[in-house]
């Protein structure tokens, strides 16, 4: 091909790009949307969830992109359909998700060094970091990245200066166009071994779209993403039904005189946002206070409660791992999305007005009538 | 029958049965005046992977003794993981993981003799040390064991090989196993593949992915040319640029790396299309103290 190749990007340290991608690993295909900006991965699962990775550009130290106009007649047919004045243009193709992080950690320094997983692990973890509990619930293989999933997490909080010795794993990547493969080639040091793969893309499928109708939202809060990573690692995992309910905030405080009084009619009020979860074990409800200190914003105008089936949001377990930041809206359908906010490669770069990198779920709600 | 020795070098014999162990439960021992062979070669082992090995009296044990009707040698079939439990008792201040004995005395002396008891052959560990309270401690261990008859040692054979393509000296086999268990949840197949400039490649190939990782300036001992001297002497030298290449199984391929816990320099034969070949050295390579000689046939990949 003359033509100069759709997509080439390369990364000194693959750690956080890995992290990103491990975050929306429940399927094996993902489809890549490459832009300008930088890259989307879109996985599904059972047509109800869907997660999507935005990794912008600048997550990489090279990233170029040319369209491939000149490319072959799917992607053109494509990119028309797609591109009304105005609109992006880009490329898009899917692979194997799960293969491909399997390769990037080929070195075992892409999820935090491997030999030294255990010991740090433990060193970094927070207090009331529950995620343990979680990891045991998995099979070994799960467990094991979510272990690093964590372990990465730690690191991209602490920032890439404060591990200097530690291995890295470097990456190139090369897509040509369409009907090719993805190739990659990764590196530890100068003098070690190279690993040169090839993987193969899939024309992109269409996938599930669930647009979100921000004009219909019924519920929006935007919390510490610990705060919904311990509510969900506390929940026994045989648990299937998962609801969320919210309701408007009290403004009847004006009646309450005294400080008991005052209290008195919180207890009776009803909890601003529970979390409710059912298993055949019985129930656990989670009430969420509509404190500044926890919920940092909060809004509802009626009460919602929709309920969602709880593998599908254990699902998203791995990325509120590695995230920072919270935001749970609900429209008047009951589609939820969750947005993912990751903490910056570098924290310097966060008061450089960067676009910060996130991941997103969207879930139907399950039919309640049925 | 006798034999009587004491063991100098506990750590080493407990890595050796720390690497065949992962092959099969049982092994066969065989002690001659010189050597102790320890030989996995049972069909039941899974892609047919076998080891025979070489290691010198003299870098494991002191005081050695033997004396038997066949020649002086003593072949012995016993389950790996018993003799490692004996082993595993001995306190030793370096190496062997002895967590569970607690080390709460000094080894001063292992014996390890052939005996009877109950009619039944045992390889017995006596293990006397020296508690903190100045206090002597006798631990006993028997291994049962299985005699094996002169005839069936007869038939033990190593598996004939051509005349390796190629020998290349092997990096190391931890950060090679560490790339190789990745693979291995990819493909079942691992394509090794060395040529004279010194690359040593491993490459699976699968439909969804296709992965080289190559290693370059790879040490290619010249070995091989006073094996072939019935050749002609004027052949060309190689093309240095061709990959000699062999697939073997990605399982059996670790559980030969799993001997990184014995090895020091390894180094490996490529067969095409027969076996691969690899020479784990045991110690220094200067000492000869041993070597543990992994055989992996190939997989003939019909595509």
């Amino acid at each position: 091909m003359s033509q100069a190749p759709v997509l080439k990007a390369s990364i000194h340290d693959v750690r956080y790009f890995s992290a990103l991608l491990r975050g929306v690993n429940f399927a094996n295909r993902a489809t890549v949307t490459v832009t300008e900006k930088g890259l989307v991965v879109v996985v599904e699962e059972s047509r109800t969830l869907l997660g999507t990775a935005y990794i912008f550009s600048d997550v990489f130290d090279e990233f170029i992109y040319h369209p491939d106009t000149a490319g072959d007649q799917a992607s053109q047919q494509q990119q028309q359909q797609q591109q009304p004045p105005g609109e992006e243009i880009f490329s898009a193709f899917e692979i194997p998700l799960n293969t491909f992080l399997e390769i990037l950690n080929g070195f075992g320094s892409a999820g935090g060094s491997a030999s030294k997983k255990s010991g740090r692990f433990k060193a970094w973890r927070k207090p009331g970091d529950e995620s343990e509990g979680h990891e045991s619930d998995g099979n070994a293989g799960e467990g094991e990245g979510d272990q690093e999933g964590g372990n990465a997490n730690k690191k991209a909080r602490t920032g890439p200066f404060s591990s200097g010795s530690e291995r890295k794993t470097g990456m190139r990547l090369t897509y040509i166009g369409s009907g090719y493969p993805l190739a990659m080639i990764l590196a530890e040091d100068a003098f070690g071994p190279t690993m040169s793969c090839e993987i193969a893309t899939f024309d992109a499928e269409p996938h599930l779209d669930l647009p979100f109708d921000s004009h219909q939202m019924v519920l929006k809060i935007i919390f510490k993403s610990s705060w919904l990573r311990d509510a969900l690692s506390e929940l026994d995992p045989s648990c299937d039904k998962l609801t969320f309910i919210g309701n408007p905030p009290d403004i009847t405080d004006a009646g309450a005189q005294t400080a008991r009084q005052r209290q008195r009619a919180l207890l009776r009020a009803k909890p601003n946002f529970r979390i409710e979860a059912t298993g055949t074990f019985g129930n656990t409800e989670m009430d969420y206070p509509n404190d500044r200190e926890v919920l940092e914003s909060f809004e509802c105008i009626s009460p919602v409660s929709f309920s969602y089936r709880f593998s599908h949001i254990a699902r998203t377990m791995r990325a509120l791992q590695t995230s920072v930041k919270t935001s749970l809206r609900i429209d008047n359908e009951g589609l939820l999305s969750l947005q993912f906010l990751m903490p910056s490669p570098m924290p310097r770069m966060n008061s450089g007005g960067v676009t910060s990198n996130f991941i997103e779920f969207r879930c139907l709600a399950l039919d309640e009538e049925v | 029958m006798r034999f009587r020795a004491g063991i100098e070098n506990v750590t080493t014999f407990f890595r050796i049965m720390q690497s065949v162990e992962k092959l099969q439960k049982k092994c066969i021992i065989k002690f001659t005046e010189e050597n102790m062979h320890v030989i996995c070669n049972s069909d039941a082992n899974e892609g047919g992977i076998q080891v025979w090995s070489q290691i010198k009296i003299d870098s494991i044990f002191n005081n050695y003794r033997i004396q038997s009707n066949s020649n002086n040698e003593i072949t012995v079939n016993l389950t790996c993981e018993a003799i490692m439990g004996a082993l595993r008792s001995v306190s030793t201040s370096s190496g062997v993981s002895n967590s569970a004995s607690g080390s709460s005395y000094e080894t001063d002396e292992v014996i390890v003799k052939l005996a009877k008891k109950n009619d039944q052959a045992v390889l017995n560990f006596e293990i006397t040390g020296t508690t903190a309270g100045g206090r002597k401690v006798k631990i006993g261990h028997d291994v049962r064991i299985e005699v094996m008859k002169p005839v069936d040692v007869a038939r033990l054979s190593e598996p004939m090989c051509p005349e390796p393509d190629i020998h290349v000296l092997l990096p190391s086999l931890q950060k090679m196993r560490t790339i190789v268990e990745r693979l291995r949840t990819q493909s079942d197949l691992l394509a090794v593949r060395a040529s004279h400039n010194g690359c040593l490649r491993l490459s699976i190939n699968t439909e969804s992915v296709k992965v080289d990782t190559d290693w370059k300036d790879c040490t290619i001992p010249q070995m091989m040319k006073e094996g072939a001297s019935q050749d002609s002497a004027d052949e060309p030298p190689p093309d240095p640029e061709q990959l000699f290449s062999v697939l073997v199984s990605v399982k059996s391929f670790l559980k030969f790396l799993s001997s990184h816990v014995v090895s020091t320099t390894t180094i490996a034969c490529v067969c095409q299309n027969h076996c691969l070949i690899l020479y784990v050295y045991i110690g220094d390579v200067a000492d000869a103290g041993g070597v543990l000689t992994f055989y992996i046939p190939a997989i003939i990949d019909d595509e």
